[in-house]
C-alpha cells in the first residue's frame, strides 16, 4: 500500500455513510420546494392560450435558402420547437436538422444584444445618428450594401433605400451556392432554376448534386426522392446513379457510387453520349459531332471510370425514361465548371428529358420582391471596389466574407480599407467583429418578413407552371432582449432618416408589411371584397400564399458549340485536389454556434464537434497517415491542420474538408472548433461566370507526428471493412447489373 | 489508525456540509408534519369565502369556476387578474377592503400577481390535473369538493397558506393501489396506473 494509503474501498464506506446521512435528514420529507418560486398569473389571458397546451403557429424557416414552411410550437409564450407546415407545397410537414436547429440561434446565449459602436454599447438613436453622419457628403457611388440571398419586402425596402441614397452596389454574396448551375441552366434551358422532378424519374443520374443533404431545396427534394423509391408507382421504383469525387449523403443512398476523377465530369457526361450513340440512341448531330472524340477508353483513362461502367451507364439511361440528369456543387467547382455544367445538361437534351422531368418554371410577378440570389462573383467585384478605396460606407447583412471568401482575396484587410463599417448581426461573428458599428438584430423566430424561395415548387393541378408562393415569418415569440431590432425595421428607420414624409405612415415594419401586401390582395389569391383584417389574419395563420407567377417554358437549347473540356493536369507541388464538402447542417458555416450541429455526427463520417480531413486509404497507406494523425493540408494560399480520417468514399486523388468551422468568433460553441477551409483556398475562378471554384485548389499533405483518438460514433468493429481479410464477397459490387436491379 | 481519524475528520465534514445547506435555505424545504412550510402570498386569497358552504357565509362557487383549466389541462392555472376584476367591479360592499384595493393596485399597474407556489412537485414528476378531474368529477360523478380536496385538502375552508398532503411518491402511489369505482354507475372497480413512467417521463 502507498504511503498515503486512503483507499478505494473506504472511500466507498465514505461516500456510503454519507448517502446514508443524506437519506436520514430527509426521512419522510421531500424536497419540494414550496414557496420557493412563484406562480404568476396572467393579467389579462389571449383567449387561444391554455396553459401548458401548445399553440402552433406558422412562419418560416430561416436556417437556409429553401425557404420552408414551419409551425412554431408554442406554449406560454415561449417557442420550443419547430416542425413543418403540413400544407407547405415545398416540405409537406417536414424540418431537416438544420431547420430544427433554429430554436437554438434564437436562444443563442451569444446573441448581441445591443448596437455596439467600435466596441462599446450605445443606444439605438445614437447608432442611427452616427450611420447618417457617416453618410454625409459620402456620394451614392460610394456606399456599398453586401447581403446574403434575399426576397420579401425586406428587400423591397432595401431597393428603396439604395434608391434614396443614389447608390447601385447591392451586392449579394453566398458562399455556398449554385452559381455556376443557374448559368448554364440558363444557356441549356432557358431558366435558371428549372424544376426537377425527381419523383416523375425512372432512373436519376447526379453528378455530384447533394439534393439530400445540402443541395437547393433537401427537403423538398427528399420527398420526391421517396415517390421516386416506391416499388408500386406505374413507373416502377427509380434507380439513383451519384457520380462524384467526394461521397455526399446522396451518394451514400445510391444505388451506384461512381467515384471520378475530380474536374472529369463533363468528360464523363460527353463520353456516355458517345456510349449511346454506339448503343443506338439518336443524337442530334451537333451533340454527336462533339462527343465523338470522347471514346468509351479515352473517357474511362481521363474519368478512372471504366469502360464497363461506362457502357452500363449509357444502357440504363436508353433503357429507363424518362431520366434526369442533375449537375451538382461537385461538378461546378472547376475553372471550366461552366462547361462541366454544359456537357451534363446536353445528357438531358439527348435523352429528351427537357419538360419531362426538367419542368418549366414561373418567375414571381413584382420583381421588387423576386429572389436575388447571392453569387461569389458579387463577392469578387465588391472586394476589387474595396481594395481600390472605391466604397466609403459599407452596409452587411446577413453574410460572413470575412469568415468565408477564400484566403486568396485578402478581404479582411480590403474591408479595412472602408472609412465606415455597419454590420448587421445576430452574433459578433469575424465581419461584425471588423465592422465599426454592429446593429443587433432579431431573431429569426421574432422578426417579421416575408420570403420568396427560389426553388419555388410547382404543385400537381390546372395552371400549375403559373405559381408562384410568397411565406410569411411572423414572430413566434416576443423579443428576449429588448434592445434587438428587425432589419425591416432598421430600414424603415434609415429610410425615414432621408425621406421622412413618404415613410410617415408606417410606424413600423409590420405596417408596412400589412399595407403592402394588403394593397395586392388581388394579385395574392385573394378577392377584392375580401376585409382587410380577415384576410390578413387567415394569410399570417396559412403561413403562406400563392401567387400568380409568369409562366415559363423550357426549352432543349444546349448546345456543343462551344464546349472545351481541359483534361486534368498534374500539379507536382501540390498533387492532390482539395475538395471542400458541404455538409447537411454545418453548410456554409453561419449555423456553426448551434450546438445541436455540432453535436449531430456527420452522417458519413459519424465526427462531431471538429473538422477532419477524408483521405483515401491507399493515398493514406502511401503517405504512411493512419486514423487520428494530425495532418498539414497545405496550398498555396494557406495551411490548416486537422486530424486525417480514411474514408474510402473518396477518389484516391482528391482530400476532402468540410466547410463552416474554424471560426475565430461568432460565440462560445463555434470558436477555436475545427479548422477553416476557406482560409487556404486559391483564388481561381470559373472561366464563364466568374465564379469561385471550390474545388481548384491543390494541396498537399504531411504529417505532423502528433495523434489524436477522433471523437466519432461509428464504432471500431465492423467501422471499416477495408484491410479486413478473410471476408467473402458474394457478388463484387462492380459486378452488379444495374440495368436489372430495382 | 491514521486512516480512520482521516475517515472521521471528511465524515465530520460531511455531515457539517449537510447541516449548513439545511441551515441556508429559507424558508425551510421540510417541516416535522411534512406539509411545507406556511407560505406568505402577496394577497391572503379567502377560499373559504368564495368556495365556503352558504351556511358559513360561502358562496360555494365551483374550483373549476377560477382554476378553469383543471379539467383541459395538465395545470389547474390561475386566474388571470382580469377574471376576478370581471366580478370585483360590480361588487361595490368590499371594494373598500385592503386585499381588494391591493387586486386593483395590481390591475390599475397592469402587473401580475405575484403569487407564490404552495403545491410544487420535483421537475421529473408529470402530474395531469385534466386527468383526475375526467376521471373523478366527470365520469364518476363525485362532488367537485371532494374531488380537488384528495390532494389540495378542505380548500373550501381556508386561504392557502400551506401544503395539506405531503404529495410525495408514496402518498399518490397510496391512492394508486387503492381500488375505485370506474364510473358512477357500477360496481366495477380499478387501480390507478402503477408504472413509473405515468408520472416520470
Ligand atoms: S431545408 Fe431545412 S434549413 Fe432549409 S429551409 Fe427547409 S427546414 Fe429550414
Amino acid at each position: 500500500m502507498t504511503e498515503n494509503d486512503f483507499n478505494r474501498r473506504d472511500f466507498l464506506k465514505v461516500l456510503g455513510w454519507g448517502g446514508t446521512a443524506v437519506a436520514l435528514s430527509g426521512c419522510g420529507n421531500t424536497s419540494i420546494q414550496d414557496g420557493q418560486e412563484t406562480v404568476t398569473s396572467y393579467v389579462t389571458l389571449p383567449s387561444y392560450v391554455i396553459p401548458s397546451i401548445s399553440n402552433y403557429f406558422n412562419s418560416t424557416c430561416a436556417q437556409c435558402e429553401a425557404g420552408c414552411n414551419i409551425m412554431g410550437r408554442v406554449r406560454e409564450g415561449r417557442v420550443l420547437k419547430a416542425e413543418g407546415n403540413p400544407n407547405s407545397p415545398i416540405n409537406r410537414g417536414r424540418m431537416c436538422g438544420l431547420g430544427l436547429s433554429g430554436v437554438q440561434a434564437h436562444y443563442n446565449p451569444d446573441r448581441v444584444r445591443q448596437p455596439l459602436l467600435k466596441g462599446e454599447a450605445i443606444a439605438w438613436d445614437k447608432a442611427l445618428g452616427v450611420i447618417a453622419d457617416k453618410l454625409n457628403g459620402v456620394k451614392g457611388a460610394e456606399v456599398a450594401f453586401l447581403t446574403g440571398n434575399m426576397s420579401g419586402h425586406v428587400q423591397a425596402l432595401l431597393g428603396n433605400y439604395m434608391d434614396e441614397l443614389g447608390s447601385k452596389n447591392h451586392f449579394s454574396y453566398e458562399a455556398i451556392s449554385p452559381a455556376v448551375l443557374r448559368a448554364a441552366n440558363k444557356k441549356a434551358y432557358g431558366v435558371s432554376m428549372p424544376r426537377y422532378r425527381i419523383d416523375k424519374a425512372r432512373v436519376v443520374v447526379s453528378f455530384g448534386a447533394d439534393f439530400l443533404g445540402a443541395w437547393v431545396s433537401p427537403v423538398h427534394f427528399s420527398q420526391q426522392y421517396a415517390q421516386f423509391r416506391k416499388g408500386n408507382r406505374p413507373e416502377g421504383r427509380g434507380v439513383l446513379v451519384q457520380i462524384e469525387p467526394k461521397m455526399t449523403l446522396t451518394g451514400a443512398n445510391a444505388d451506384r457510387w461512381i467515384a471520378v476523377r475530380p474536374g472529369s465530369e463533363g468528360v464523363l457526361a460527353l463520353g456516355i453520349i458517345n456510349a449511346l450513340g454506339k448503343a443506338g440512341l439518336a443524337i442530334p448531330a451537333d451533340i454527336a459531332a462533339a462527343s465523338k472524340a470522347y471514346t468509351t477508353e479515352r473517357v474511362s483513362s481521363e474519368t478512372d471510370v471504366s469502360a464497363e461502367q461506362i457502357e452500363k451507364l449509357a444502357a440504363l439511361l436508353k433503357e429507363r425514361t424518362p431520366s434526369l440528369v442533375l449537375a451538382g456543387s461537385a461538378a461546378e467547382g472547376y475553372a471550366h465548371g461552366s462547361q462541366n455544367a454544359a456537357a451534363i445538361a446536353l445528357l438531358n437534351r439527348v435523352l429528351g428529358n427537357v419538360g419531362k422531368t426538367v419542368e418549366a418554371s414561373a418567375s414571381v410577378p413584382f420583381p421588387q420582391i423576386a429572389p436575388t440570389v447571392g453569387n461569389r462573383a458579387s463577392l469578387v467585384s465588391l472586394n476589387d471596389g474595396l481594395a481600390a478605396g472605391k466604397y466609403k460606407v459599407v452596409f452587411s447583412y446577413g453574410v460572413n466574407p470575412v469568415f468565408s471568401a477564400p484566403a486568396a482575396l485578402k478581404f479582411k484587410d480590403n474591408y479595412a480599407k472602408a472609412d465606415f463599417k455597419v454590420a448587421f448581426a445576430q452574433y459578433l461573428d469575424e465581419t461584425a467583429q471588423a465592422a465599426d458599428l454592429v446593429l443587433p438584430l432579431d431573431s429569426a423566430m421574432e422578426d417579421w418578413a416575408t420570403v420568396v424561395p427560389e426553388y419555388m415548387v410547382t404543385p400537381e393541378g390546372a395552371g400549375s407552371a403559373a405559381y408562384a408562393q410568397m411565406s410569411f415569418r411572423q414572430p413566434l415569440m416576443d423579443k428576449l432582449y429588448p434592445d434587438t431590432r428587425g432589419i425591416g425595421d432598421i430600414l424603415l428607420a434609415l429610410l425615414k432618416q432621408r425621406k421622412a414624409d413618404k415613410y410617415k405612415e408606417f410606424d413600423d415594419f409590420y405596417a408596412y408589411l400589412r399595407s403592402a401586401v394588403l394593397k395586392n390582395k388581388v394579385a395574392l389569391g385573394g378577392k377584392a371584397t375580401d376585409d382587410d383584417d380577415a384576410f390578413w389574419d387567415e394569410t399570417l395563420s396559412k403561413g403562406f400564399l400563392p401567387m400568380k407567377g409568369i409562366a415559363g417554358t423550357v426549352s432543349a437549347k444546349a448546345s456543343a458549340s462551344d464546349l472545351k473540356l481541359p483534361s486534368a493536369a498534374a500539379d507536382r507541388d501540390y498533387p492532390l485536389r482539395l475538395i471542400p464538402s458541404i455538409s447537411a447542417s454545418m453548410r456554409d458555416g453561419r449555423n456553426a454556434n448551434e450546438p445541436w450541429l455540432q453535436e449531430s455526427p456527420d452522417p458519413l463520417t459519424t465526427i462531431v464537434w471538429d473538422s477532419w480531413v477524408e483521405i483515401n486509404p491507399k493515398t493514406a497507406a502511401k503517405l504512411g497517415i493512419v486514423e487520428g494523425d494530425i495532418v498539414e493540408v497545405t496550398s498555396r494560399s494557406g495551411t490548416i491542420r486537422t486530424q486525417a480520417y480514411l474514408f474510402p468514399g473518396i477518389h484516391p486523388d482528391a482530400v476532402s474538408v468540410p466547410v463552416g468551422y474554424g471560426h475565430e468568433a461568432m460565440g462560445r460553441y463555434a470558436k477555436g472548433v475545427g479548422a477553416n477551409v476557406f482560409a487556404m483556398l486559391d483564388a481561381v475562378f470559373d472561366k464563364e461566370t466568374g465564379e469561385l471554384a471550390l474545388n481548384e485548389t491543390g494541396v498537399k499533405i504531411s504529417k505532423t507526428g502528433q495523434r489524436v483518438l477522433i471523437v466519432k460514433e461509428e464504432g471500431p468493429v465492423g467501422g471499416s471493412q477495408a484491410g479486413k481479410k478473410k471476408i467473402a464477397v458474394q457478388v463484387a459490387a462492380d459486378k452488379v447489373d444495374l440495368s436489372k436491379e430495382v | 489508525m491514521q486512516h480512520i481519524l482521516r475517515l472521521f475528520i471528511l465524515l465530520v465534514g460531511l455531515f457539517a456540509g449537510t447541516g449548513s445547506y439545511a441551515a441556508d435555505a429559507a424558508p425551510k424545504l421540510t417541516t416535522p408534519d411534512d406539509l411545507g412550510p406556511q407560505i406568505e402570498q402577496p394577497i391572503e386569497f379567502p377560499h373559504f369565502r368564495h368556495a365556503g358552504d352558504a351556511k358559513d357565509g360561502g358562496m360555494q362557487i365551483n374550483c373549476m369556476y377560477c382554476h378553469t383549466y383543471a379539467r383541459r389541462s395538465m395545470v389547474a392555472g390561475i386566474p388571470p387578474v382580469q377574471k376576478c376584476i370581471g366580478c370585483h367591479q360590480s361588487i361595490e360592499s368590499v371594494r373598500d377592503k385592503p386585499r381588494i384595493q391591493k387586486l386593483f393596485e395590481y390591475w390599475d399597474a397592469k402587473k401580475p400577481i405575484p403569487w407564490k407556489k404552495v403545491h410544487d412537485l420535483p421537475d421529473f414528476v408529470r402530474f395531469n390535473h385534466e386527468r383526475h378531474i375526467q376521471r373523478f368529477y366527470f365520469q364518476q360523478d363525485r362532488p367537485y369538493q371532494e374531488v380537488c380536496g384528495y390532494c389540495h385538502g378542505n380548500v373550501k375552508a381556508m386561504t392557502v397558506a400551506q401544503r395539506q398532503k405531503p404529495l410525495t411518491m408514496g402518498w399518490c402511489a397510496s391512492c394508486h393501489q387503492k381500488d375505485h369505482p370506474v364510473s358512477a354507475n357500477s360496481t366495477e372497480t380499478g387501480h390507478g396506473p402503477n408504472d413509473c413512467f405515468t408520472c416520470h417521463k
